[in-house]
């Protein structure tokens, strides 16, 4: 049943999962290992270092920008670009909607698609001996380059960066998908053919539920590629969008806004990524 | 039939799991050489031996998860070819899908094993195996939120709710605390016993104790290859109880004598070996 992927192949290779951890000796670590000793004069700290640093960033960006040298407007101050952003909310909201219409269905497709398949070609020695090597070829070429091709392929501008968004967000899903789906443990395989499981429902009630530690990790990596194509297609050729925004306030030299415009969009990848995680932390209660 | 001790007087069951000729090997290894068994209907036996004997090879093979290289396989004279529910299995690491509820664990194997009741009774009578091995409290917990002892008495509870009459173990209670393992086993033979269809039992194990507490027949097995060195009849009646049988003098007798024939074994083993390469030396 082992599938010719190499764990290599994953995108994220590197997010060994909680799920494999789960045996009984491996779980009680974790809890203790916040405790270690802090010197005692900066305890007060202790918990703060985040909100901290991102104080001294703005404080370091309020300095800089408040000297004088050339090219000095390409910092517009803390203040300024506040007011910038409070100007340009209704025009960003409006972005978002559009790069939102562009985003969630291809985003969506990949996410199926490479569930569907990834499931398929990790349990099928056929499947997957077939489907690598072209996978192999495929999955490494960095998704941008398809955007000029892609743009002038589709009839619509939509069309195009949905295309690419979806080939982004594929191949993680597909290829942790996969890892997932072969690395199945011999003791659920040899239940469910005690149990005398289907093959849709050995699929669906065993393959997946145990891949899906490995599927959010494709998923998360599959957000920040599609949100990376995205931006990168609306910067192509756009006519609304979050890319679209800053490419245009950066053509007009308006850095307050486009410089808000990136502290938005960044606080909006934040707020989906966050969604993300919320929704795997329910779906994989089961994993300790 | 290579039965040594003496055989079967007082039933006369039905015939049950059957292996002959048995031959299993692995990449150009032998793992089971020239296994002879007879496992009557509604007996508790023991497949006893070190590690690298084969015996959970053996168990894999009577569960259908293994086909053998050579020889013929069969419960009650019907050839053994592939898994089923009339042969449950318990393994070692406690094979519950973490995934799922204790209870969704088993009514999915009730639904498998009985398509046609309706899933309030599928309920119910998950329910009911769940209080018969002590985790009525436990049903709408997961599987990681348990301990091992705990986990293995859903898994047992699973495999006894699909209602197989033959009942495969495999070193079920090895990662078991002393205590727990205990507890497991008297569970077990209390279930085993408490049923007017006794089930036929394979309980694999490499605990002497654990082999002679709990089977009618002790099937010792010695590895490099793997096959039968020694069948042993376990005089005990039942119910056995622990503190009786443990301490007794047969008891520490049987443990000796199983504990010397397989020292000889090691011996006899190594010995067989060293002459064949001293006999290819001279050639």
């Amino acid at each position: 049943m082992s599938s010719t992927f190499s764990p290599e192949a994953s995108l994220n290779g590197a997010s060994s999962i909680a799920g494999e951890a789960a045996t009984a000796g491996a779980v009680k670590v974790q809890g203790h290992q916040r405790q270690g000793r802090v010197f005692s004069p900066l305890r007060f700290l202790v918990g703060k270092e985040g909100i901290l640093f991102l104080l001294a960033l703005v404080a370091l960006w309020q300095v800089v920008s408040g000297l004088h040298f050339r090219g000095g407007y390409l910092f517009p101050s803390p203040l300024v670009t506040a007011q910038a952003l409070q100007k340009s909310l209704p025009e960003l909201l409006k972005g978002t909607v559009s790069s939102f219409l562009i985003l969630i269905p291809g985003l969506l497709l990949a996410i199926a698609l490479g569930i569907f398949w990834g499931l398929l070609v990790g349990t099928t020695p056929f499947l997957s001996r077939m489907f690598s090597p072209f996978a192999r070829f495929a999955s490494p070429v960095p998704p941008t380059i398809y955007v000029p091709y892609a743009i002038a392929l589709l009839p619509t501008f939509q069309t195009a960066a949905g295309f690419v968004v979806f080939i982004g967000a594929f191949w993680p899903v597909f290829l942790n998908t996969v890892a997932g789906a072969s690395s199945l443990q011999q003791r659920y395989r040899d239940s469910a053919r005690i149990l005398g499981l289907g093959r849709v429902e050995y699929l669906v009630r065993i393959v997946f539920p145990a891949a899906l530690p490995h599927i959010f990790s494709g998923i998360s990596v599959g957000l920040v590629f599609a949100f990376i194509l995205l931006t990168v297609a609306e910067l192509f050729g756009a006519n609304a969008g979050l890319g679209r925004f800053i490419q245009l306030y950066a053509d007009y030299a308006e850095y307050p806004r486009m410089v808000a415009g990136i502290l938005y969009t960044g606080v909006v990848v934040l707020i989906v990524t966050e969604i993300v995680e919320q929704i795997k932390r329910r779906a994989l209660f089961w994993v300790k | 039939m290579t039965l040594t001790d003496t055989p079967t007087k007082n039933s006369a069951p039905g015939r049950g799991l059957e292996v002959q000729g048995l031959r299993f090997g692995y990449n150009g290894t032998t793992i089971l050489s020239e296994v002879d068994l007879a496992i009557h209907e509604g007996e508790f036996i023991s497949l006893l031996g070190p590690s690298g004997c084969g015996k959970t090879t053996l168990l894999r093979i009577l569960a259908g998860l293994e086909t053998p290289g050579a020889g013929a396989v069969s419960w009650k004279g019907k050839a053994i070819t592939g898994p089923s529910l009339e042969r449950g299995v318990v393994f070692q690491d406690y094979s519950l899908f973490p995934w799922m509820s204790l209870l969704q664990n088993i009514t999915l194997a009730i639904a498998k094993a009985q398509p046609g009741i309706s899933a309030k009774w599928r309920r119910q009578l998950a329910e009911d195996y769940l209080e018969m091995v002590g985790l009525a409290g436990a049903a709408r917990k997961y599987p990681l939120e348990l301990s091992g002892g705990m986990q293995q008495r859903g898994a047992i509870a699973r495999t006894l709710a699909v209602g197989s009459p033959v009942l495969l173990m495999d070193e079920p209670f090895g990662a078991l605390d002393p205590v727990n393992r205990a507890r497991l086993q008297d569970l077990l033979l209390e279930v085993w016993s408490g049923t007017t269809a006794r089930k036929t039992v394979v309980f694999v194990t490499h605990d002497v104790e654990e082999a002679l507490y709990l089977s009618d027949r002790v099937i010792m097995l010695g590895s490099s290859p793997g096959r039968v060195i020694h069948e042993l009849r376990v005089p005990f009646g039942r119910p056995r109880v622990r503190r009786d049988l443990v301490g007794s003098d047969e008891f520490t007798r049987l443990r000796a004598d199983i504990d010397a024939r397989f020292r000889r074994d090691v011996i006899e083993r190594i010995e067989a070996d060293s002459t064949v390469n001293s006999e290819g030396e001279g050639v």
